[in-house]
């Protein structure tokens, strides 16, 4: 115990025992602990994701938050989940490349669409990352230019050399959104 | 990662109390890009029995003018200080290297409090446990700094004293030029402290008991040129291999005030006090910029293959001048 | 010519498109199985060193540790060329080598254990440089190999293989020409391919002796005759081949990982997963080989070449599985870039204490070319000779012939490239942009702007030996047996689009078997650009056995000849009389037809790729930028339009042209320490620095398979570097003798910033 402000501030108090999160519109509600199945204070959201969830459509590359391969998007905003500790995402939406299809019906995001068409990926190991962000930025900004979506994707590593392919893709996915939305 | 206690803060002094109780066993955990590969490399001596979240502290992440300062909270995101109107507008030279920082990924979740006081790049310091590491070198109490004898491109070229990191910092040399302080919160109350003395060769001004509370900038009421360069490899992702920072004004074609900061030559932003009087009452033209920029390096003293980053800086430092 | 073919040259969905997308596609740490274990090992952190002791008490007692396995605990498996690499040795070799392997319940578990083993070491003194450790007294890594020398030559490719390039009479050659150059040149920047996917296996052992690995490699079957070798050919290897996310040819040298995994199992009964972390795959898995050439060469005014004589020092590091087969064909290669008929070109493969060089895009060929471009540029500069002519009129044709790997001599019988060449000089605009040697094509203040070229083809795309089956249903479709997996080029895809075009069945109703080495027959696997022609002709003709089988069949119910029947989208009909015709199903529900098909290696067909770069160099801060390639080829038939452009852009990076501009790694020459192994300082290629591309891909037939098709997808990173080198030369008036050019060379070369020599061992 220590005084704070004032007031005695038990440590128990700022310890977390729970998490609670949104993961593709989906509540959990995580244990922290060192049990297998439990979120141990040291695991990170990529971990949890993967290891623990079983989504292991985020995948982790270099898991120093320098290839951006792990991207999912928090509160909307492209993160990187090697470098989020889980019991740091109390109370945050999660979205990663699982909940990119339309829930209901299983359809593709036009994005995943416009991967597929354009085959913008080789090995394709990296390519959950880049559509996550590429996700994020057609939210924020439906008609990025060619510099906004190199801009948006500069942290992410390709070393098959799909950029071209997928900076074609994600214009062509842009210009399907907006047809769609303007019905043409 | 190895695993350590977890706790929440939810007000500053929580944070310092926790510090305290842990006596430099515990660590603050802001954006996290930088604590966490520090802890999965696992290249210091010994591993931290706590982290203490500080994202919880509410109300921490304000970028606001208020009377004579601008004053940014400490957990204020990188995205936030790059896109700031505000900012963009009055002290752009703060927008320009809060937005050269990494990659947008990065800016969404770093903070300028972690900016300021994320750890040294040197890669004798961090190379990693599990490889072979980690190198105990002179930041880590060793007898030698191997940059010294080895590979030591990125390293320091000015006031390196037993270790020769360079502060990594892009926003730090940004608030040099800004004439920027620190105000430090901790145990015994808070206190403030100059961008320029906040860094040393073998750290920072925070003693193991605080933390960084809030950045203040005096206030900007006239226009400014102001600029911030950045040598890198690769436009993203890369720390600066040389930065500048310039906040100049000029009267009537004469240049009344010059503040001229370098960075990542040095343990810490390094204002050029020699080139910015270069430049005061003086037309700002070639010759001017030239001069400034040689003298902006004149003390520079380069280890056996970095000799490049003078060259760097002086071309940087006259394209600032010039913009 | 897409017109000709249904499916062949169409831009067609790759069939693992959906997986990749929506994240589905299982890559190797995507699996776990019951009762797995975590593999971790223990790393030197000396690059020369005695084990004294090991002291493992400690971490066997942590809760959830396994297995702690030293090399008093293993059994005596050997790789490497010749086998002379222990898995687990007594003396480490490099700082990072493997000391002790950990088995255990979690990574977190493994990871902690590494830190209770105690290990004494006695220190060695260790060399980092080629030519020092050819000295005497020089440090020595091998009681094997006196001087640090490796044994020439590898049995793979017979006992003849190439060990040196020995033809005609240099003297006289020298004698002939109007000028001659000498010079040398390294490329010692050793960067890695760095695929996105670590290194990594999961290996279960079944007693007595039997293993069966999940390898996420280019090469599953491979793997499995690699490690039976490894293991003393005592062992029965079993391997599945996952999507794998990316190779460039480094993942066939995961035989350690693979060993250590299999190991692992071998002693605590359970299934072992092992993946590097980045930084291993960085500082202890393999690297390109290192390349330096002192070389003289001799050229008449037209540009003919009369003579190369040198001596090329090649860095394998601590030890080599596959540089002897590089250098062979690296010594092959060079002979369908420069046509001469005097050589005396003498490789040495020298031993060092840094990690092991292994395969990378461009086997041999591109290290060697890096360094003697040059020399042969400095010759064409004392007769102002144009590069692009030089190669243009010196690259082989049709007719000519080399010695190639197996130190046999070839004559091709492929297409002459002249036209690619041409196109691609036109496209790139090298006519107005070459303005001399040395000479900028441009100076825009303190910017310059240079232009540079290089050419790069192989024998190899016939290389090697290849087999495949196809099944076909009576509910009409077709499954592809052949031991390829997936790792970025497309073609597993394409095999499927070769089968459909044969049996004329939708690419949707045709599926490919998992890479099993259980179930499929030989595949050397796709390399060396080999995976168009030698993969798809086993592939087509085992389509072409199929439907022979399926005529066979349909023949007696349709009363025709076999021959005159044909067969489109699951159905058989009379070519002549097409109303004539009966589903597949016709031939029985209870019966399949299994075609076979087997590529014999052909060694007579090259291909070619010539690369065009323009950059700009910062004569203030000496920062080189590529601002454009321009990729010419001549494919014979385009498979698939997509899949070809992505592997002509990747040029770039898996240690293509990056390897000159800023990829390296960067080894502390006193403690052997790789200091650049993190994402980070290790750069490459980001979405904000992308040149201008441009792929000039021609269509000529070869008389390759039924398609008319050759691969170049492996070629593309090659030419590159040199070119890069070349135009930075031009650019600022003068060379440099490494790479990658950075800011501090290139300063060091315009005289802005004093040389200090290096020191080190």
């Amino acid at each position: 115990m220590a005084v704070s402000n004032g007031r005695l501030v038990r440590k128990k108090d700022l310890e977390t025992k729970r998490i609670n999160l949104i993961i593709n519109g989906q509540p959990y509600d995580l244990e922290v602990g060192s049990g297998s199945h439990q979120v141990d204070p040291a695991h990170t959201l990529a971990h949890t994701l993967r290891e623990t969830l079983g989504l292991i459509g985020t995948k982790v590359s270099c898991d120093m938050g320098a290839c951006a391969s792990c991207t999912v998007l928090m509160d909307g905003k492209a993160v990187l989940s090697c470098m989020i500790l889980t019991v740091e995402c109390q109370g945050k939406e999660i979205t990663t490349i699982e909940g990119l299809r339309d829930p209901k019906t299983g359809r593709l995001d036009p994005l995943q669409q416009a991967f597929i068409d354009h085959t913008a990926f080789q090995c394709g190991f990296c390519t959950p990352g880049i559509i996550m962000s590429a996700k994020a930025l057609l939210s924020e900004n439906p008609s990025p230019t060619e510099e906004e979506i190199k801009e948006a994707l500069s942290g992410h590593f390709c070393r098959c050399i799909s950029h071209y392919q997928v900076i074609k893709a994600i214009l062509g996915a842009s210009e399907k959104v907006r047809g769609d939305r303007d019905g043409r | 990662m190895r695993s350590f206690k977890h706790f929440n803060a939810r007000m500053v002094d929580e944070a310092c109390v926790l510090l305290e109780k842990y006596k430099g066993k515990a660590v603050l955990n802001a954006g996290g890009t930088d604590l966490l590969t520090t802890l999965k490399g696992e290249y210091l001596l010994q591993y931290p029995q706590v982290v203490v979240n500080i994202k919880t502290i509410s109300g921490l992440d304000y970028i606001t003018e208020d009377g004579d300062l601008l004053k940014i909270g400490a957990l204020a995101r990188l995205s936030s200080i790059a896109s700031s109107p505000l900012l963009r507008d009055y002290y752009s030279v703060l927008a320009e290297a809060a937005h050269s920082v990494a990659t947008p990924q990065i800016r969404n979740m770093a903070t300028i409090g972690g900016n300021i006081c994320q750890d040294v790049r040197c890669w004798y310091y961090r190379y990693p446990r599990h490889i072979g590491g980690p190198i105990q070198c002179a930041r880590k109490g060793g007898s030698t700094c191997l940059a010294v004898t080895g590979d030591n491109r990125y390293n320091a070229i000015m006031g390196g004293k037993r270790c020769f990191a360079v502060c990594p910092s892009d926003t730090a040399v940004a608030l040099a030029a800004l004439n920027a302080t620190i105000r430090i919160a901790g145990p015994e109350g808070e206190r403030s402290v100059a961008i320029t003395d906040f860094f040393s060769p073998m750290g920072n001004a925070l003693k193991p008991d605080e933390m960084v509370l809030e950045i203040n900038v005096p206030r900007i009421t006239y226009p400014a040129k102001q600029k911030f360069l950045k040598f890198t490899l690769r436009k993203p992702i890369d720390f600066a291999i040389v930065s500048v920072a310039t906040f100049i004004t000029v009267k009537e074609g004469i240049c009344t005030d010059a503040r001229i900061a370098l960075g990542a030559v040095a343990p810490g932003p390094v204002r050029a006090y020699k080139a910015e009087k270069v430049l005061k009452g003086r037309r700002i033209d070639h010759d001017a910029a030239s001069e400034a920029a040689k003298e902006a390096v004149a003390n520079a003293k380069p280890l056996s293959n970095n000799a490049d980053k003078i060259e760097i800086a002086k071309t940087l430092v006259k394209m600032a001048i010039l913009d | 010519m897409a017109g000709k073919y249904r499916f062949i040259g169409k831009a067609t969905p790759r069939k693992d498109a959906m997986d990749i997308v929506t994240g589905r596609a299982r890559f190797l740490n995507d699996l776990r199985l019951p009762d797995m274990l975590y593999g971790k090992v223990l790393r030197s952190p000396y690059p020369h060193a005695i084990i004294k002791k090991i002291d493992k008490r400690k971490a066997e007692r942590l809760r959830g540790v396994k297995a702690i396995l030293t090399c008093e605990d293993v059994p005596d498996w050997k790789g490497g060329t010749p086998r002379f690499a222990r898995v687990l040795d007594r003396k480490v070799r490099f700082t990072g080598d493997a000391v002790a392997l950990i088995a255990a319940e979690s990574e977190e578990i493994a990871r902690e254990a590494i830190g209770l083993i105690d290990v004494e070491y006695e220190v060695l003194p260790a060399v980092f440089d080629v030519e020092e450790a050819l000295k005497p007294g020089a440090p020595q890594l091998y009681d094997e190999f006196p001087g640090n020398v490796v044994t020439p030559g590898t049995p793979f490719f017979g006992p003849e293989c190439l060990k040196e390039l020995i033809m005609g009479d240099v003297e006289k050659g020298f004698a002939e020409a109007d000028v001659v150059a000498e010079g040398t040149f390294s490329f010692e920047n050793i960067p890695n391919p760095l695929p996105p996917e670590a290194p990594g296996v999961i290996a279960l052992w079944e007693e007595p002796n039997r293993v069966t690995l999940w390898v996420s490699n280019q090469f599953p079957y491979m793997d499995k005759i690699t490690l039976f070798h490894v293991f003393g050919r005592e062992v029965e290897v079993r391997t599945i081949g996952l999507p794998c996310g990316g190779s460039y040819g480094s993942k066939l040298m995961s035989w350690q990982i693979q060993s250590y995994a299999v190991l692992l199992s071998r002693a605590t009964g359970k299934p072992v997963k092992m993946v590097m972390t980045k930084e291993e795959h960085l500082a202890a898995f393999t690297l390109r080989p290192g390349s330096r050439m002192h070389a003289k060469v001799g050229l008449k005014k037209d540009g003919t070449v009369t003579a190369v004589s040198g001596k090329w020092f090649i860095d394998t590091g601590y030890y080599s599985m596959t540089t002897q087969a590089q250098v062979a064909v690296a010594l092959g290669e060079v002979q369908i870039m420069v046509r001469c008929p005097n050589w005396d070109l003498r490789p040495v493969i020298v031993c060092t204490n840094r990690n092991a060089s292994g395969i990378v895009r461009g086997f041999g060929g591109q290290e060697l070319k890096c360094t003697l471009v040059p020399i042969l540029s400095l010759a064409m500069t004392k007769l102002d000779m144009d590069p692009f002519e030089f190669f243009k009129k010196n690259y082989i044709k049709p007719g000519d012939g080399y010695f190639w790997r197996d130190g046999n001599w070839y004559t091709c019988r492929g297409v002459d490239f002249t036209k690619a060449m041409d196109k691609g000089a036109e496209v790139f605009g090298w006519k107005e942009k070459w303005k001399g040697w040395l000479r900028p094509t441009a100076v825009n203040g303190t910017k310059r702007i240079g232009v540079g070229v290089g050419v790069h083809g192989n024998a190899d795309i016939g290389e090697d030996a290849s087999e495949a089956y196809v099944r076909l249903h009576p509910d009409g479709t077709a499954m592809l047996f052949s031991c390829v997996t997936e790792h970025g080029t497309g073609q597993r895809s394409n095999y499927v689009k070769m089968v459909a075009e044969v049996l004329q069945l939708p690419m949707e109703r045709i599926s490919g078997a998992p890479s099993d080495s259980l179930v499929n027959p030989y595949e050397f696997g796709p390399a060396g650009s080999r995976g168009t022609y030698a993969i798809g002709s086993a592939v087509i003709r085992a389509a072409e056995d199929a439907k022979r089988r399926l005529f066979e069949i349909f023949a007696p119910k349709l009363k025709v000849k076999p021959e005159d029947l044909e067969t489109e989208d699951g159905e058989v009909f009379v070519r002549d009389n097409p109303e004539k015709r009966l589903p597949w199903k016709a031939m029985g529900v209870d019966r399949t037809i299994t075609g076979y098909g087997r590529f014999d290696p052909d060694y007579t067909l090259t291909n070619c790729m010539m690369t065009f770069v323009e950059v700009e160099v910062d004569t203030e801060t000496g920062k080189v930028t590529l601002l454009k390639a321009v990729n010419a080829t001549d494919v014979g038939q385009i498979i698939d339009p997509q899949g070809l452009e992505g592997q002509l852009n990747g040029c770039l990076g898996s240690a293509g042209i990056d390897s000159a501009i800023f990829e390296e790694t960067i080894i502390d020459r006193y403690t052997g320490h790789m200091l650049n192994s993190n994402m980070i300082d290790y750069k490459w290629r980001t979405f904000l620095e992308l040149p201008q591309i441009e792929n000039v891909v021609l269509e000529t037939p070869f008389p390759s398979h039924r398609f008319h098709a050759v691969g170049v997808g492996e070629i593309a990173t090659s030419p590159g570097p040199s070119a890069v080198l070349m135009a930075v030369a031009n650019a600022i008036g003068t060379w440099l003798h490494e790479y990658p050019v950075t800011p501090e060379r290139v300063l060091k070369a315009l005289g802005k910033v004093m040389s200090k020599v290096r020191k080190g061992a």
